[in-house]
């Protein structure tokens, strides 16, 4: 009884935006990708220049080396952030007084702006203002200082974001052992297995698909994790935490040498694409299929 | 304050596989495709196959277009047969 | 499961969440220290409290007036999404328009694109070709308010969908049967049943748009500038004013702490969205 029509009329004005800011930047990225094109250049014209500008790309040092920190960033972060919300998600699974009050502290640095996450750590560890290298100093006779020491300063990047995400991680996973039933637990305990072997053989396969959901979701974000780490190190000492999204906005927006730039962008467009489809396909998928 | 709904958010990681009434069939891909699928994956494999070349084949001086025909003979086998 | 001492863990839970806590704790502590006091040894402890970067901020103009920029382009945002979230939604659980789920997926995958990877595209598309003769989008707050539907648009319709297809029917076809036009239906019927889904909606995508920044940097020159690039303006080589940088942040955390005093149980669903959906 409903024309289509007016499902249409509905839906419209979301599909043009949806279009106009999301479909065409998406293709004009590519399209400029093939140009060379610099306005402050001896010729500030748009020239068609096939895949010169990847090229050179293959052989840009500071972009690899970019790549490369970004991947050790997202694997400690993520694995950190996976052990550390597990063991607080079983931590909540058992009784005591004030739960869900403690529980909701544990959320709140998720609602936090990632730019007021940076600025609070950059806060807390720059040198001579922050708690942490007067404590360390005093403690253990250790010097941290983000601004020189590249371990130091890649250090702090993760155990900054396992601040910010690790609540994520230990509320999916209360979500995926809070829906366990009890019935094989209780057989392993009548059966004698100890609680190594029902992690391994019980627990762990259970949550599979929820540990594979969150490893997902976090990986995704870790990967475009950009204002946190401009606000606490701006992609220094050197590129030690330079990771692609500052790489993009400190060295490749500003150098307005758009067509590079897009095809920078194109490619690391193409491996999030990747990756997480490869992800999708090698853990996800499989288990739909089984199920259906 | 924890009722069961607000835990729920991997709900949405369980939708069925029902959009699209394209056709799903069994190739040499370890994978079930539908076509999107297989377009899809040739355009990786072609984009991959380019960048490798551009690093290590072209100084070598082999030209692109090499590169191109074997991205394009993978291409029309994974579509055709995958 | 061993019974384990309950205060036991209450003790460890005390330390996790001051854990959690003291670094924003910390924020505030520098927020209300003159700038003379910050270089000494670091003190945990309050002994006095000193208002005036606050006052510093309030009283400068520039801030001000990013800080109206905020308010804007984020309230603006946000209604905007919400009600085209809205009206998709309807749209998708009411209709059967041929190929729905392959746009309620193709709408959401606008989210899972990492977003410094647009900000070259959306600069030379705000500035150069989404232009009518002088007036270009970007540095603009209604440009803003467009650009942010990119990742708050298809966060509403996915937080929408399960509230639409939630209302029955029925409802709507009566109404339908009575005699009412589309447009009655959807204001008089639809949306008070809707109304608790798009509160929570319209807070989230606020406080979403509200916090971002890598865009609004790059989009933004003065006019359009919002609090978050403000606050990293204090960031800079030749010395950063600690105090300011601080006041700003916790002016800019303020909204965020009471949005989580109101929705805190919908955040996990907020954030673990759009990762997958197959």
């Amino acid at each position: 009884m409903h024309p289509n029509k007016l499902g249409w009329l509905l839906l419209a004005p979301t599909m043009l935006i949806l279009f106009l800011f999301g479909v065409v930047p998406f293709f004009y990225v590519i399209w400029v990708s093939f140009h060379q094109w610099n306005p402050f250049a001896a010729d500030p014209s748009m020239i068609f220049n096939w895949a010169s500008n990847y090229r050179q790309l293959v052989f840009d040092a500071q972009f690899m080396a970019s790549l490369g920190v970004t991947l050790a960033f997202v694997f400690f972060a993520v694995l950190s952030e996976l052990v550390i919300g597990y063991l607080l998600a079983q931590a909540f699974m058992k009784d005591f007084p004030g739960k869900a009050f403690f529980r909701t502290i544990h959320t709140l640095p998720l609602i936090m702006a990632p730019i007021i996450v940076g600025s609070i750590w950059k806060l807390m560890t720059t040198p001579s203002i922050g708690i942490i290298p007067s404590l360390l100093d005093s403690w253990f006779g250790y010097n941290l200082n983000i601004g020189q020491s590249a371990m130091a300063a890649f250090i702090t990047t993760v155990v900054m974001d396992i601040w910010h995400w690790t609540p994520l991680v230990t509320l999916s996973l209360i979500a995926a052992l809070v829906s366990l039933p009890a019935d094989p637990f209780e057989q392993a305990q009548i059966d004698g297995a100890n609680k190594r072997q029902i992690f391994w053989h019980i627990t762990l396969p259970m949550i599979r698909p929820a540990i594979i959901a969150t490893v997902f979701i976090r990986l995704m974000d870790a990967m475009r994790t950009v204002d946190e780490v401009l606000m606490l190190t701006g992609g220094g000492p050197g590129s030690a935490t330079r990771y692609v999204g500052v790489h993009i906005f400190k060295e490749v927006f500003p150098r307005t040498n758009y067509g590079y730039g897009s095809a920078i962008s194109v490619i690391v467009l193409y491996l999030t694409i990747v990756v997480c489809w490869l992800l999708y396909v090698g853990l996800i998928a499989p288990r739909n299929t089984k199920k259906g | 304050m924890s009722t069961q709904d607000d835990d729920m958010p991997l709900a949405i990681l369980h939708t069925d596989e029902d959009h699209g009434p394209a056709p799903e069939k069994a190739g040499f891909l370890p994978i079930e495709t539908n076509w999107f699928d297989r377009v899809f994956i040739s355009v990786v494999i072609w984009v991959a196959l380019s960048l490798f070349w551009f690093r290590f084949m072209e100084p070598a001086g082999l030209t692109i277009w090499i590169s191109n025909a074997i991205a394009l003979a993978l291409a029309c086998l994974i579509v055709t047969r995958g | 499961m061993k019974r384990s001492n309950p205060w036991l863990m209450v003790l460890f839970w005390v330390i996790i969440s001051f854990l959690t806590l003291f670094p924003i704790y910390w924020l505030f502590v520098i927020s209300v220290k003159p700038a003379v006091d910050l270089f000494s040894t670091p003190d945990i402890w309050l002994t006095k409290v000193y208002w005036q970067n606050y006052i510093d901020v309030l009283n400068d103009r520039t801030l001000r007036g990013y800080m109206m920029n905020s308010l804007i382009i984020s309230s603006g945002n946000a209604v905007l999404c919400t009600t085209l979230g809205f009206l998709t939604c309807y749209a998708l659980s009411r209709f059967n328009l041929p190929g729905k789920e392959s746009i309620f997926f193709w709408t959401i995958t606008n989210r899972m694109a990492p977003p410094a990877v647009f900000l070259l595209p959306m600069y030379l598309l705000l500035t150069q070709v989404y232009r009518v003769g002088d007036f270009a989008l970007a540095d603009t707050r209604i440009g803003m308010i467009l650009v942010y539907c990119t990742f708050n648009l298809p966060f509403a319709i996915w937080t929408l969908r399960p509230t639409l297809d939630g209302i029955p029917r029925e409802l709507d076809e009566a109404a339908y049967v009575d005699g009412a036009s589309p447009l009655r239906v959807i204001v008089e019927v639809v949306f008070p049943l809707a109304r608790p889904g798009l509160a929570v909606t319209l807070i989230l995508t606020w406080v979403f748009a509200w916090n971002e920044y890598l865009l609004a940097a790059t989009l933004t020159n003065f006019n359009a500038r919002t609090l978050t690039t403000g606050l990293s303006e204090y960031v800079t080589t030749t010395g950063t004013e600690w105090g300011i940088m601080a006041a700003i942040s916790v002016f800019t955390l303020i909204p965020a702490l009471i949005v989580f005093s109101l929705v805190q149980r919908h955040i996990v669903t907020g954030l673990t969205f759009g990762a997958v959906k197959g």
